[in-house]
């Protein structure tokens, strides 16, 4: 293949300079659509990361009989303080702590019962560092000397879960829908630039030109802007990223669970990049193709 | 040089463009395709240049088997043939030089034989003072002239011609037959397709009549039409009577 650097870039240049409003149409359309990919991505890690931090601190409790001895008691201690998958330590709570805790959270009723403090079970209270641990810790000590139940929100546990699951697919979807639409419009538009020179590329064809003689150029000017208006994308997906995390400073908020690291942030940008540059290269590869075919 | 085989040619739509065309043209020769329109004189150059394949017979073209050569060195193959149109199809955006100097470009020549060529070119069409200047800025002669230029300034071995005239005045259109003449003493084969009689009397070179696609007349030193049974020179003397025709067969 007999195509110099020089004549690519010179080519390129000066196409892009001769087309330049074709060139920002290209590019604003890649930079709008890959926005609201990347945009997507953004929402759809977010929520991952939700369903971490709503989960964090959920907690299994391992009641003890009333009258469970010291022995069973320092046993099941024990136990848990061997489980890698728990969080490290778990606390103890005495017939007392139980008691005014049940006392606050029933009030008089729990008094009216006539509970004493000795028949108010003793707990363990630990936190699994997955959620999804809960009900390993569950099967291990249902059942042993001196445990009387071992509980945990499961059934809250599997709700956001399942919310959390639903919400991410529907990101990746809404993703995956505007990559495609975006792929479409970014084709149509270095179509419709090619269309416009479709005079050149046959006088080319004409003096003998081979067919990657003249791919290249457009090639290259297709992953040009790509390229910008990838980076175009991407400092919009850096700026929602700032104002989101911003705006979730506030504890317990929604978005304050959603915020993420500046890594992730990067990872996505990057995406956006690569997949800019590789659209508008194979686009014009794509586009060019049935104006070689003479 | 050129050797058709019988050729036929259809279209979709069933049209015959070409029936059962067999003919040989050498090396040097200047030949005339004539026809009225939609005769097959178009399609004749445009299985030439490969942009159509024929549905039976074979063609050979300067050494190769045009019909069974590989898609990929078909650009290889119009390295070798100069083609120009009625309409010029010059590129807007590029100068007198830059249009010619596109077609070495694109067949990867360097830099300094780009510098020494185009500028012989343009002496030998006449057009060394508008080298600089945009094809719009140009009379229609003119543009030919670049377009000429074009494809002659890779010395191909064949120049085809579809109408080149077609869109010029009389005088203009001789000026071009000059210059085409001119490119043929330099051993290259042109044919050029026309339905200009009075360019066709006046050169007196071989030409091929083609009539709904099929080969009708094949004559050295011809004229447009039927020619007389005295086979005088019709009014008018060509460019060079003296000289017999490079390489015309009879």
């Amino acid at each position: 293949m007999p195509t110099s650097v020089d004549y690519v870039v010179r080519e390129t240049a000066s196409n892009l300079w001769r087309n330049r409003l074709m060139t920002v149409a290209a590019v604003m359309t890649v930079a709008v659509s890959l926005s609201l990919v990347g945009a997507a991505l953004l929402l759809k890690q977010g929520a991952a990361k939700a369903e971490v931090e709503w989960q964090r601190g959920t907690q299994v409790t391992v009641w003890m009989t009333p009258t469970a001895n010291a022995t069973e008691i320092k046993a099941v201690g024990t136990q848990l303080r061997s489980l890698s998958y728990v969080d490290q330590p778990c606390a103890f709570r005495s017939h007392k702590q139980d008691w005014t805790e049940a006392l606050r959270l029933l009030g008089t009723v729990w008094r009216e019962g006539g509970t004493t403090v000795a028949q108010t079970p003793t707990s363990w209270r630990c936190t699994p560092a997955q959620p999804s641990d809960a009900s390993a810790v569950i099967s291990k000590f249902k059942g042993q000397p001196g445990v009387e139940k071992v509980t945990a929100p499961l059934a809250q546990i599997r709700t956001e879960q399942k919310v959390i699951t639903v919400l991410q697919w529907v990101f990746i979807v809404v993703a995956v829908v505007l990559l495609v639409s975006a792929a479409v419009l970014i084709l149509n538009t270095i179509r419709m630039a090619i269309f416009a020179r479709r005079r050149e590329v046959s006088v080319m064809k004409l003096v003998g030109a081979t067919n990657w003689f003249i791919r290249v150029p457009f090639m290259s000017e297709g992953m040009i802007q790509g390229l910008v208006g990838s980076g175009v994308a991407a400092a919009v997906v850096y700026a929602l990223h700032v104002v989101l995390n911003d705006l979730g400073t506030s504890p317990g908020s929604l978005l304050s669970v959603m915020r993420l690291s500046g890594w992730e942030m990067f990872g996505t940008d990057a995406v956006v990049v690569i997949v800019g540059a590789a659209i508008g290269t194979l686009g014009s590869a794509v586009a060019i193709r049935r104006f070689l075919d003479v | 040089m050129i050797r058709f085989e019988n050729v036929t040619k259809t279209y979709k739509n069933s049209t015959v463009a070409l029936r059962d065309v067999s003919l040989n043209v050498d090396k040097g020769e200047f030949v005339f395709i004539v026809g009225a329109s939609g005769s097959g004189k178009t399609t004749f150059i445009r299985l030439l240049l490969r942009e159509e394949l024929p549905d039976s017979g074979r063609i050979w073209e300067a050494g190769r088997d045009v019909v069974h050569l590989p898609k990929w060195r078909v650009p290889y193959l119009r390295r070798n043939i100069g083609c120009v149109f009625q309409d010029f199809r010059l590129l807007p955006n590029k100068s007198v030089f830059e249009n010619v100097a596109f077609a070495l470009e694109v067949i990867g020549r360097p830099k300094h034989v780009v510098a020494a060529q185009v500028p012989q070119v343009l002496e030998l069409v006449g057009l060394s003072k508008k080298r600089d200047n945009l094809p719009g800025e140009l009379s229609g002669g003119e543009q030919q002239r670049v377009a000429v230029a074009r494809a002659f300034v890779n010395r191909p071995l064949i120049l085809l011609a579809d109408e080149p005239t077609g869109n010029l005045d009389p005088a203009t259109s001789q000026g071009i037959m000059q210059l085409l003449d001119r490119i043929n003493r330099t051993g290259t084969t042109v044919m050029v397709a026309t339905h200009d009689e009075v360019l066709v009397n006046w050169m007196r070179r071989r030409v091929i009549e083609l009539d709904h696609g099929t080969l009708v007349r094949d004559q050295a030193r011809g004229v447009y039409g039927i020619d007389t049974a005295s086979g005088l020179a019709p009014v008018g003397v060509g460019p060079d009577d003296e000289q017999p025709p490079p390489g015309t067969t009879a």
